[in-house]
């Protein structure tokens, strides 16, 4: 499942490049994301990710892996965990790109999701519906936090 | 493999009720299992309670109060099928009853808990929209309605609050001159999309004095599509017919149906209005 998603957002891309980096505040926009740390900085972090459709819950302890890394354009990561109970896996991919428009940075994205295992039993548009909202949610937190921060 | 739990053997809806309050999430209500058990085998879901309300009396029946069909939420999809009163009213739900999933499924699923488990591919919500029918929900002390149109939230969500039970669907007996279908297009057991269109026609069959349409199973809940009913109403029939097609567009749209693998999301939404086509004239036809 891909999805392309951009965002608008009033802030210098700095301060948007450096909120990318900023784990606690960042993780914080990621809907249903917890425990994040930081393994090497840069390079690798761990998170729980955590999401609900009806009573179907899942629980991915998952590690995120910086791939490439351009200062202040580009970032790609890959991200990938298992829900041990459920019999289940996530897999990720991102690629993040930025740039500046005038007096807005645009950030865009380009996630790859893929679940893999029983979880998949609830439907491909089910999951794809809710990776969909995972994303527009996290894309107007991020919006959100910055441009009330300046 | 189906993990350990307790089975809680209530007698009165009172009694689930209570249980469901004390145990929230840990407790799911257990009926024909068709769904629950199944999602519970895989390891989807797990309760450390199940509480089968298969025991209680009075909740397997389907009786006509003056102008209303009254089922409960008990019945299985086979009683349906068989049940003599909605042969007589309701050709279209035993249609699609006679429809729902195989033979085992139907012996032992339950209307109540079909509608409860809020598949996203499941059937009736979007006729029950159709036929404007009311869901009753009880809890320890009190009992309300709640329309169709509102009781699907999302996928595999309803509106019921925690502590309440689904006890009885209602559906108005369907007036003269009306027709109500409901046309579903799949593979295998699965429907990818369900239309349902119920009409009322004056007394001469030239307009059309009521329209309701709903959608269903391309998205993750059931919807009626108010903008599409308005083409098809307080006209002519010739107008109706003639609006056809843009009121399938729109109700294709409303549909949020999604791409995937029995087909994309334009091709679903095109199905949407093909079949809002053919259960219109079908409407029609019995009026």
């Amino acid at each position: 499942m891909q999805f392309e998603k951009e965002v608008e957002i009033l802030a210098p891309r700095e301060k948007v490049w450096n909120f990318i980096w900023d784990v606690d505040r960042f993780i914080a926009c990621v809907p249903g994301c917890k425990e994040a740390k930081t393994i090497e900085a840069g390079k690798l972090y761990a998170a729980t990710m955590t999401e609900k459709v009806g009573p179907f819950r899942v629980e991915f302890p998952t590690t995120i892996e910086v791939l490439e890394r351009e200062e202040f354009t580009h970032v790609k990561a890959q991200a990938s965990g298992a829900d041990n109970k459920i019999g289940s896996r996530m897999k990720l991919s991102l690629d993040v790109n930025l740039r500046e428009q005038g007096d807005k940075t645009v950030l865009a994205f380009v996630a790859g999701v893929d679940i893999l295992g029983k979880l998949a039993a609830l439907g491909h548009s089910i999951i794809k519906r809710k990776a969909d909202q995972v994303l527009d949610e996290f894309a107007r937190a991020v919006k959100q936090r910055l441009e009330g921060d300046s | 493999m189906l993990r350990r739990f307790r089975l809680e053997e209530p007698e009165s809806v009172k009694e689930v009720s209570e249980l469901l309050g004390r145990f929230g999430e840990a407790a799911r209500v257990y009926a024909g299992g068709t769904e629950l058990l199944l999602a519970m085998k895989e390891g989807l879901v797990q309760y450390e309670r199940l509480i089968n309300v298969k025991n209680i009396k009075g909740l397997n029946e389907v009786t006509l109060d003056k102008d209303t069909i009254r089922i409960g939420a008990l019945c299985t999809h086979h009683q349906l099928e068989n049940a003599p009163l909605l042969h007589q009213n309701l050709a279209a739900l035993v249609k699609l009853e006679q429809n729902v999933a195989n033979v085992r499924v139907r012996q032992v699923g339950t209307f109540g808990g079909n509608i409860c488990f809020a598949e996203p591919h499941a059937d009736p919500g979007t006729l029950l929209m159709a036929l404007g029918a009311q869901m009753i929900a009880e809890r320890s002390t009190s009992k309300r309605e709640i329309p169709a149109v509102d009781f699907f939230v999302d996928a595999y969500e309803t509106c019921l609050e925690a502590d309440e039970v689904l006890t009885e669907i209602r559906v108005p007996v369907p007036a003269d001159k009306s027709g109500v279908a409901y046309l579903k297009f799949g593979y295998l057991e699965r429907p990818s999309v369900g239309v349902a269109v119920a009409l009322r026609v004056d007394a001469g069959g030239k307009s059309i004095q009521d329209a309701t349409i709903a959608v269903g199973c391309a998205g993750p809940a059931p919807k009626r599509v108010p903008e599409a009913e308005a083409l098809l109403k307080g006209g002519s029939v010739d107008e109706a017919k003639a609006n056809l097609s843009k009121a399938g567009e729109i109700a294709g749209g409303a549909s949020q149906a999604i791409s995937d693998l029995h087909g994309s999301q334009e091709y679903k939404e095109h199905i949407v209005g093909v079949l809002l086509k053919r259960a219109f004239g079908s409407a029609l036809s019995q009026c």
